[in-house]
């Protein structure tokens, strides 16, 4: 009964061509625009989560904004404090290079998004000041050249992400050329080795894109008014985390005069605070990228419509010969749920065509998951059954002898 | 006991003003194996008959026992069971579903049985053979003539084998070639021991029947008993009788056929030489279309 309804379905589907065509693709928009969405979520989350887990439990991370609760768990997360400047200063980061309790310390200060190369100009470009030891820090291995040392901290020296060497040089090892940032030339010191990770909460860049200069140029190029984005101190063994995160955040407030308009997050706070963002984004996202499956519903369900009364006259007949309410209601039922998967499974297709196409022209890495699949299996077979059921229900309540009559 | 037995069955249609007696309490009791030629001018209820009998509508008043079974007022899922295996339909536009093929055609009351695909088609490729169609299974239906595809909608009608086979006008939209094939057919199933209801306007076809039934106004004002192969004697008369206007009638802007209505010749209780009451048939007429 299934599988006759099914191709019947397919055969008068296949009749109108056009017609199907242009049905499905508002559920081939959703459902893609759906998996898109929260596969680039799913792999900002693996890309963040597996940078924080390089990081290591010991390694603490002071951040601007205050986003834990008086309980010492995650707040609801206010997005303002990534609206506002950093409240972090060159001043908090050597108080915190002076604790006892802490073996590292690396600042990342933004400077710009400009720098350019031998081959011109890019202007989505990370580039941070920070000190030599970030790259211990964050355990990112140098593929060519070195990092920049303590000694070299008043040098024009610069540490550049891979993309940034194909890019600016289109050669892999363009140690000792010239990068050019604001107006100061910075020899290449070292290329970092390609990563699959993100920046900690800043999602676009990562350190592909990324050049590092030492602290003390990046201080002359913004003339002291670094912008701190984030301090990453590594505890030293024999310390407790917990005591260690506590003596740097009262320094800092020391620093800010009593205010705690930061945090200092461990690891699994740190993740924490990652899902909620990333979670609150892609929601959002998704819904509105659900809005269009909506849409889609609803052009099924007028083309459903326009499709009962044109085939009066077909239920009439197939009434006529012993179908009863039911089978009717079955077969409008299949047709519409064709149009439905038949969309969810062209828009999951191209849903991988622009995963492959995002992996290999950008620096995102979406991933979609099996329950991405499911979800999007799900949405398109119930966005079928909902929108279908009323032009199913009014072909299924005919009369036999209107039908019959009407052409 | 009889196939079909209807008591006082009417049925209405409209509301109010524009309520239309379509059906005036007819009652009518058919034995198993009859061929029954329903006669009647445009909107005199016959077509309404038929739907009720074939269960594709229901009577306003009055029961309806077919097989020893009231139906009239049976659940609507109860009701298409019985069409698909108690009654086969034969439409005057032959109904095929125009996307199906012939075989599949023949063979879709057997989908709603819930046959599987091998037997559905060994089934109707068997009835095909039967009505002479066998060669034209993979055709589509607007490939085939007129009597192919009246055929081919009589072999869809066999398919479940049914008890009554019900055709309106069968022969209305054919030739007179295509007309006696689709007749000699019908009259095949009937010798196998069908019942058989046919509307026609065509009194040479009472030839067919073993009974005729005329039908005004809603009513069954004549009933005959007839020989099979012999035309029917009220039939005849209707057949035989010359058009005729009178001075009267294109003062009314009346056609003659609208008065040479049957009820005169066939009502023994009419009186003769009283002028007709010409508007009746036509707002009837008017009142069943503008339903809708």
């Amino acid at each position: 009964m299934w599988s006759g309804n099914l191709k019947t379905a397919i055969g008068s589907l296949r009749q109108r061509r056009w017609r199907t065509i242009f049905t499905m693709l508002g559920i081939v928009i959703g459902i893609s625009s759906v998996v898109t969405v929260v596969s680039l979520g799913y792999g900002f989350k693996h890309q963040i989560v597996g940078q924080i887990n390089q990081l290591g439990s010991n390694v603490l991370t002071v951040r601007p904004g205050k986003v834990i609760d008086k309980q010492g768990g995650v707040s609801s997360l206010n997005l303002y404090s990534f609206l506002a400047p950093s409240t972090l200063t060159s001043d908090d980061v050597s108080s915190v290079r002076h604790l006892g309790l802490v073996s590292s310390v690396a600042p990342i200060e933004f400077v710009t998004n400009v720098a350019s190369g031998d081959n011109g100009e890019l202007d989505n470009v990370f580039v941070a000041g920070t000190s030599s030891n970030l790259f211990d820090l964050l355990h990112q291995n140098i593929n060519y050249g070195a990092p920049f040392s303590e000694d070299d901290a008043d040098q024009n020296f610069a540490v550049i992400g891979s993309d940034i060497a194909a890019k600016l040089f289109g050669v892999l090892n363009p140690v000792g050329s010239t990068v050019h940032i604001d107006g100061q030339d910075f020899i290449v010191h070292g290329v970092l080795a390609p990563s699959s990770g993100g920046f900690l909460s800043i999602a676009q860049a990562d350190y592909n894109t990324s050049v590092f200069i030492p602290t003390a140029a990046a201080d002359s190029l913004t003339s002291n008014h670094s912008n701190v984005l984030q301090i990453l101190a590594r505890v030293k063994p024999q310390a407790n985390i917990d005591q260690a995160a506590a003596r740097i955040r009262s320094t800092i407030a020391h620093n800010h005069g009593g205010t705690v308009d930061f945090s200092v997050l461990k690891q699994n706070e740190l993740l924490g605070v990652t899902d909620q963002v990333l979670g609150k984004i892609t929601n959002f996202i998704s819904a509105l990228a659900a809005i269009s499956l909506l849409v889609g519903g609803i052009g099924i369900m007028n083309i459903m419509l326009v499709s009962v009364s044109e085939r009066t006259r077909e239920i009439g007949i197939r009434k006529a010969i012993g179908a009863t309410n039911r089978q009717i209601l079955n077969q409008f039922l299949v047709e519409g749920l064709a149009l439905s998967i038949g969309g969810g499974i062209i828009g999951i297709g191209i849903s991988y065509l622009v995963n492959l196409i995002l992996r290999l022209y950008s620096s995102w890495h979406p991933v979609i998951s099996v329950p991405i699949l499911i979800l999007a299996a799900g949405v398109s077979i119930g966005t079928g059954i909902i929108f279908s059921i009323a032009p199913a229900l009014q072909a299924a309540r005919k009369n036999p002898i209107d039908a019959l009559r009407g052409e | 006991m009889a196939l079909i037995e209807l008591d006082e069955v009417s049925k209405l249609y409209g509301f109010g003003d524009a309520t239309t007696l379509a059906l005036d309490e007819v009652s009518l009791s058919v034995e198993k194996g009859e061929f029954i030629a329903v006669m009647g001018p445009s909107g005199s209820g016959k077509t309404t008959l038929m739907n009720i009998i074939g269960l594709l509508d229901r009577p306003s008043h009055g029961s309806y026992v077919l097989g020893g079974k009231q139906v009239a007022h049976q659940p609507a899922a109860q009701q298409a069971k019985l069409r698909r295996d108690q009654i086969g339909f034969v439409f005057q536009f032959y109904n095929l579903l125009p996307r199906l093929n012939v075989l599949d055609n023949v063979a879709l009351p057997l989908t709603y049985k819930g046959m599987t695909p091998v037997r559905r088609a060994k089934r109707a490729s068997d009835i095909l053979e039967l009505v002479g169609m066998r060669d034209r299974e993979y055709y589509m239906p607007y490939q085939l003539s007129g009597g192919q595809a009246q055929r081919a909608a009589i072999a869809r009608a066999l398919i479940n084998r049914p008890s009554i086979i019900i055709a309106d006008e069968p022969t209305g939209n054919l030739d007179s070639q295509d007309s006696r094939v689709v007749m000699e057919l019908l009259a095949e199933v009937h010798r196998q021991g069908n019942t058989i209801l046919l509307v026609t306007h065509n009194p040479e076809l009472t030839r067919y029947a073993s009974r005729v039934l005329y039908m005004y106004d809603g009513t069954i004002v004549g009933d005959e008993k007839t020989a099979i192969g012999q035309m029917a004697r009220h039939a005849r008369r209707i057949f035989f009788r010359k058009p005729r206007t009178t001075d009267n009638d294109i003062a009314a802007g009346v056609s003659a056929l609208i008065r040479d209505v049957p009820d005169k010749a066939l009502n023994p209780r009419a009186k003769r030489g009283r002028p007709p009451k010409v508007k009746k048939p036509a707002r009837r007429r008017k009142a069943y279309r503008t339903k809708n």
